[in-house]
């Protein structure tokens, strides 16, 4: 009898579960759909506006004129230059960086060893940008900071540089200290599809004579392949959007000719200095580029690998 | 003979034992020492300088152990009631807003999990649209503005209420519950919420473990939304404040300056004041490390298993 009524209910229109996922669904149309819908402001001209709702309605459509005034602005070349090429540098050197470490661990014969490694190396991922930039900055500091005490000791130079102030190390100093921060932690997806690897395959190379240079180039890194493109296209889809605590912490006015990316823009144009309309173009147009830049990926992943995100 | 100590040698040694300790091995354990030397030091370099006297520590070469000892650092660190407020805010937020994150999203989770759930393919999608697409900072902060959450303690809880990434790993891992369970709960007349409240819940620990921990590390980190939502002092997040401390060389608010022997305020330097919060900040963290470390490693590969 409860059998039956039980099955009966299952047909039926399941409420109780249809309200628990409606939760969810109304919780995204308040704050991910309204939103997009949002992105209406950027083809209007609300620059400056006091009174936003009553100007979403009344204010004209201005078409594609707030993207036209972000291109010819004197600091598009700047930021675009910046944005781009950290993503380039990031995707060049810190991205490969945890697959080789990932490699070398596999390498390490003593296990206790392993562990005291991984446990000292992921550590500095758990620290927010904020004290982490400001350790980069203490020790980069011209008035007694580490680096510079070093490199007057060594006789290297004469004098203290000043590495924060001066732009052309703006890069190096974004991109060695994200490096020191993630590599550890990010090898831990590699270290995992590594201990999935099928012992027998190690073995079948033994036999075939291979030495462990070759197991770790010729068995390992091609087994993990897959894990890797796909961890590349996360890398490209997400690259736009996911630096701004960091570079807003190292970045200083002395700085900025190369520490101002798209990111930090929107933010001080668009909340600091109320361009409303401007600074949504120019959202826009960024996810634009991250769009695109993971099509880009993911084509040309499928074509050379065989496999991609969608 | 000689054969046989080799076999030996490769089962003693697993997989890679082809032959013993070489300088490849070595080199290997060269270069894992130094980088862990590279991500270790400078939180050890940071914490000397916490310990050191001001004045002294700004003729630098500091860099094994402290020359002068001091405590005088922690002291000053200690009267700024900015730190108190941070530690207050960041404390809460991170507690309600995680327990609030993992119930919200494992509940939508658990709805989802379920093959008799209604539009079931429709709902689907429009979670994974948003995972892709997002209107961008200037409208979702006017639309914060509308909802009058700007300046307001809520503004760190309603918008994190739900995530789409950490529903996906949940609601499979409820998926991975014999349906028996769920079938035998309806059979005794449970209703589907007190099923995933009471049974649920319990049976997936280790994941949500995982989602709260992780979602814990991001709000004790946040600082963004702190510095964009909130104006008011009393709602400023201890990132924030270590963020203010840090950019500008105020290192004790005024306010509070008062409070400190004038011998003190002579002595202590910015620098130093400025290290000694930076570590008072990070012991927290340092204290669930081992749980980070072991909990998160795992859902990595949770996360991993998504298809």
């Amino acid at each position: 009898m409860t059998a039956a009524k039980h099955r009966y209910n299952r047909r039926r229109f399941n409420h109780q579960v249809f309200l628990m996922a409606m939760a969810g669904v109304v919780f995204l149309l308040i704050f991910a759909y309204i939103p997009m819908i949002g992105v209406v402001i950027g083809f209007k001209n609300m620059d400056y506006s006091l009174n936003i709702m009553k100007d979403l309605f009344d204010k004209p459509f201005v078409g594609f004129s707030n993207f036209v005034k972000f291109v010819t602005d004197a600091q598009f070349k700047n930021v675009m230059l910046n944005t781009l090429s950290l993503s380039l540098l990031e995707l060049l050197f810190t991205f490969p960086l945890p697959i080789l470490f990932a490699l070398l661990l596999n390498e390490l014969r003593s296990r206790k060893f392993k562990r005291v490694v991984q446990t000292s190396t992921y550590f500095p991922h758990f620290i927010s940008w904020v004290v982490y930039g400001g350790i980069v900055m203490a020790l980069l500091s011209s008035d007694g900071g580490f680096a510079n005490s070093v490199l007057l000791q060594a006789g290297l130079i004469d004098k203290p540089i000043n590495f924060m102030s001066r732009s052309e190390y703006f890069y190096a100093i974004v991109i060695i200290s994200s490096a020191i921060k993630g590599t550890g932690w990010g090898s831990v997806i590699y270290v995992a599809a590594i201990s999935g690897i099928d012992p027998q395959i190690y073995e079948a190379a033994r036999i075939d004579g291979a030495n462990r240079r070759q197991n770790a180039f010729l068995v390992t890194l091609p087994s993990i392949a897959s894990t890797i493109t796909v961890l590349l296209l996360l890398a490209i889809s997400g690259i736009l959007g996911s630096g701004f605590d960091r570079i807003y912490m190292l970045q200083n006015p002395l700085n900025l000719a190369k520490s101002e990316v798209l990111d930090t823009y929107i933010y001080k144009v668009g909340i600091s200095q109320r361009r409303f309309s401007f600074t949504t173009a120019v959202g826009v147009f960024r996810s634009f580029l991250a769009v695109l830049l993971l099509s880009v990926g993911n084509f040309t992943s499928k074509r050379l690998t065989g496999n991609g995100l969608f | 003979m000689a054969a046989q100590t080799v076999t030996l040698l490769k089962k003693k040694r697993g997989l890679h034992g082809l032959d013993r300790n070489n300088g490849w091995d070595y080199l290997i354990i060269g270069i894992m020492l130094l980088f862990m030397a590279v991500c270790i030091y400078p939180f050890w370099y940071v914490v000397i300088g916490s310990f050191s006297d001001g004045q002294n520590y700004l003729r630098g070469g500091v860099y094994l152990l402290p020359r002068v000892w001091s405590l005088q650092n922690y002291m000053v660190t200690l009267v700024d009631s900015r730190l108190y407020i941070g530690f207050r805010v960041t404390f809460l937020r991170t507690v309600i807003c995680t327990i609030t994150h993992v119930l919200f999203t494992s509940m939508v989770a658990y709805s989802m999990s379920r093959d008799d759930l209604p539009a079931r393919k429709a709902i689907y999608w429009i979670n994974m649209f948003t995972m892709f697409f997002g209107g961008g900072l200037i409208p979702f902060y006017i639309l914060l503005k509308q909802l009058k959450l700007i300046n307001t303690f809520w503004v760190y809880v309603i918008p994190g209420l739900y995530s789409v990434y950490n529903m996906i790993i949940c609601s499979n891992y409820f998926r991975s519950i014999p349906s028996e369970i769920h079938e035998s709960a309806m059979l005794d007349g449970a209703s589907e919420f007190k099923t995933f409240l009471r049974l649920y819940l319990p049976l997936s620990a280790p994941v949500l473990a995982t989602i709260a921990l992780w979602v814990g590390v991001g709000h004790w980190n946040a600082f963004f939304d702190s510095m964009v939502y909130t104006t008011d002092r009393n709602l400023q997040t201890l990132q924030l404040y270590l963020y203010k401390m840090i950019k500008t060389s105020e290192f004790v608010s005024s306010a509070d300056m008062g409070y400190l022997p004038s011998e003190m305020q002579q002595n202590v330097t910015s620098t130093t004041v400025r290290y000694a919060t930076i570590v008072i900040s990070t012991i927290p963290i340092l204290c669930i490390y081992p749980l980070l470390q072991r909990f998160l490693t795992k859902g990595i590969m949770l996360g991993s298993l998504k298809g």
